[in-house]
């Protein structure tokens, strides 16, 4: 079964970035056939090193892709032309590159970033999204409809972890239900790093800075019970987990939080896009998935936000309650689902 | 003359055949062990299996023997996830009568220099794996459903017998946290990255850098003209450009043909526009064989003007993009074969990218010089 993508690539595409002086450049992106014409070509008014950077900038993260398409050449321009010396434009015109040929959400972005390495795929950069911009949800206090992140590579954009990298970080996804109009996808982080003497007690090992105790506590609970059932997990690992959104009640993002720690740990088949998970549990060391609350508007928002190759993981429970055409709707967006009691192969 | 020559000749090492060597290579005159099958090239490539016992060959034949199996691989399928594999069971099978060449014999004449062992093997099949899962073509998600697997284990067989020409046994989901410690991995990487740091640390505090993060180097920029290569052979990457070029395209010479044929023989939907793009198809690959065939030599910009060393690998680079695009044909052909009406115009428009990359690459191939295709501004 593989999966049916009808959503149309643009034509065009457009990333903006904030310059040092105040200025806002916007990079757009435009796809044509290549016609034996080079793959990149790029322009900035009366710059031509900076053009000429662009064009090399972009070869270099293309590298880090896995499908090659020679069909297109994509023209990538900027409205002002930024200082010489200036760089942190360098990730805008990378995430245009990569919005025109379909391989991210073309969605209004702001982004700033630059990198030494582009052919590795490592960035130091945020990236501010409006997801919402679409659908004309204006966003009530301004800085609720969008999210701002730090990404230290290309792939963090999906959640995935650095294969370079010493530390292993994984994101995952979970809706946040906050009552119709504020609904968002909220996110949260594991990074792990091994310990150099095995842990006393496993729940030590385990920090989440930013939240109440109480939500601390939860965490813990839950990363070690299921690092139990895991049976490779326990008392190697050094944990941080960070959440976007710090303040939410409920325990609907367990699910999300296991499915992280287990791809940080590398035990985990890895989804190609993003991993949007919800579902809580009293029994993680069994690895049992119990049913959350929120059906209806959580299904709502996930269709609404999923992209090309996510993986959607609810419980099992909701699996005779789902919309009709929920998930050959998700599959037609490119996505997967899948309803699960209990963590891990089938 | 036979005779003299067959003494001085030292008897082909066979240890480990069926257990770590899948196949090799035999001359005249060696003994196959019984379990084994001898395969023998003629010089046009027409392949014969021969019984075991003396290999027996005309002059500008070669000869393989390969023991059928079963053989026992891990793969990691993810890099990210490097404790979770599979464990496949795969054996080489009969003869099909009903084909006129054997996938697997294709296999050996085309990719196999000297010998076949079991561990090269996994590498190449551990990258076409991951190459298919990462750009959607098999879809191994966390969580795996039962139905998710069906579907994954059938396209996985298909991969590996039109990749290969051997047929999975079994493929179970093992956990490898025994034999890799990713924990390890991770030490490793801090490990070598202070070793990295330090030094930059040292020079950056003696001369006060300034504020460049270190600009790639020319030859970086100068590589990525086009694009990466997804999976090259791992024997080759200690190769020079010049043996990796030789060897690409005598891939692509041999096996463009094959491929051809194999799409040819599709049962096509029904619906003109899919049979014209199908012809399309089948034209274009007949153009680029035709392309691999008349390929000028690495070496020479034109008579008597020799190509200097880095526009040899510039060259050598394109070849690799062609032979990248190969790779990618047959895994495509393994999903045409399984898919349904529906899947087929989404996978034939894959099949005019995997084409125009292989056009791409061979046409730059040609040309002796980067060319500057458009003036810069």
């Amino acid at each position: 079964m593989s999966t049916i993508s009808t959503s149309a690539v643009p034509a065009n595409a457009e990333c903006r970035s904030v310059l040092a002086d105040g200025r806002t450049v916007t990079i757009t992106a435009s796809r044509r056939p290549r016609a034996n014409r080079a793959d990149v070509k790029c322009s900035v008014p009366n710059a031509p090193a900076i053009a000429e950077r662009m064009q090399q900038v972009v070869r270099l993260a293309r590298h880090t892709e896995v499908r090659l398409d020679s069909r297109d050449q994509v023209v990538l321009s900027m409205d002002i032309a930024p200082a010489a010396t200036e760089r942190d434009w360098e990730l805008a015109a990378v995430l245009a590159d990569r919005m025109v040929r379909g391989l991210l959400p073309a969605a209004p972005t702001t982004a700033q970033g630059r990198s030494g390495s582009w052919h590795l795929g490592r960035v130091t950069g945020t990236v501010r999204n409006t997801p919402h911009a679409a659908t004309g949800a204006a966003p009530a206090a301004g800085e609720d409809g969008t999210e701002t992140v730090h990404i230290t590579h290309l792939g963090a954009l999906s959640g995935h972890a650095d294969l370079s990298a010493a530390v292993s970080t994984v994101r995952t996804w979970f809706p946040l239900h906050s009552g119709g109009i504020n609904d968002t996808l909220g996110w949260l982080e594991v990074s792990v790093f091994p310990l150099d003497a095995p842990a006393t007690s496993e729940e030590d090992s385990i920090a989440a800075p930013g939240l109440d105790l109480a939500a601390q506590q939860e965490v813990r609970h839950t990363l070690a019970a299921a690092r139990h059932f895991d049976g490779k997990g326990l008392n190697r690992w050094r944990t941080v987990v960070r959440f976007g959104q710090p303040r939410f009640q409920g325990g609907s993002y367990q699910l999300a939080l296991v499915m992280a720690d287990r791809l940080a740990r590398g035990r985990e088949f890895v989804p190609r896009g993003r991993l949007i998970a919800t579902g809580c549990s009293t029994a993680w060391h069994a690895g049992r998935v119990d049913t959350v609350d929120g059906r209806e508007p959580k299904l709502a928002l996930i269709f609404d936000q999923v992209n090309k190759g996510d993986r959607v993981l609810l419980p099992k429970a909701w699996q005779d309650e789902l919309p009709p055409g929920f998930a050959a709707g998700l599959r037609q967006k490119g996505a997967s689902l899948a309803c699960i009691d209990k963590i891990g192969m089938i | 003359m036979g005779l003299f020559s067959r003494r001085r000749k030292p008897a082909a090492d066979m240890d480990g055949l069926g257990d770590t060597l899948i196949a090799l290579r035999v001359e005249a005159g060696d003994v196959v062990p019984a379990s084994c099958t001898a395969v023998v090239f003629n010089a046009a490539g027409h392949a014969r299996r021969a019984a075991a016992g003396k290999v027996a060959c005309e002059q500008g034949e070669t000869a393989f023997c390969f023991h059928p199996g079963p053989y026992t691989m891990d793969l990691t399928p993810f890099a990210a996830a490097p404790e979770w594999g599979l464990r496949l069971r795969f054996v080489v099978d009969a003869a099909n009568p009903r084909v006129a060449q054997q996938r697997f014999d294709l296999y050996l004449y085309s990719e196999t220099a000297g010998r076949l062992a079991l561990a090269d093997f996994a590498v190449s099949a551990q990258l076409a794996l991951q190459a298919e899962l990462a750009q959607g073509a098999l879809d191994l998600p966390p969580c795996t459903t039962l139905e998710e697997w069906h579907a994954f284990r059938a396209g996985l067989n298909q991969l590996m017998y039109m990749r290969y020409g051997v047929t999975v046994d079994d493929c179970v989901p093992v956990d490898l946290g025994e034999q890799i410690d990713y924990a390890a991995t991770l030490r490793t990487r801090a490990q070598q990255e202070a070793d990295r740091a330090a030094p930059v640390a040292a020079t950056a505090g003696g001369a006060s850098a300034g504020p460049t993060d270190g600009a790639p180097p020319a030859s970086v920029a100068a590589a990525a003209s086009a694009v990466t290569p997804t999976a090259a052979a791992p024997a080759a990457r200690q190769a020079t450009a010049a043996e990796q070029d030789a060897r690409a395209l005598r891939r692509l010479f041999i096996e463009l043909p094959a491929l051809g044929s194999e799409l040819r023989l599709l049962s096509l939907p029904e619906g003109s526009v899919i049979f014209q793009q199908h012809q399309a198809l089948l034209l274009r690959l007949g153009m680029a064989a035709l392309n691999v065939n008349t390929m000028p030599a690495l070496a020479w910009a034109a008579p008597d003007q020799p190509l200097s060393a880095g526009d040899q690998a510039v060259r050598s680079a394109q070849t690799l993009i062609a032979q990248s695009a190969l790779d990618e044909s047959w895994s495509l052909l393994a999903r045409l074969q399984l898919a349904s009406p529906q899947q087929w115009p989404q996978l034939l428009d894959e099949a005019d990218r995997i084409c125009a990359n292989l056009e791409t690459g061979l046409s730059l191939r040609r040309m002796p010089h980067v060319p500057r295709t458009e003036p810069s501004l």
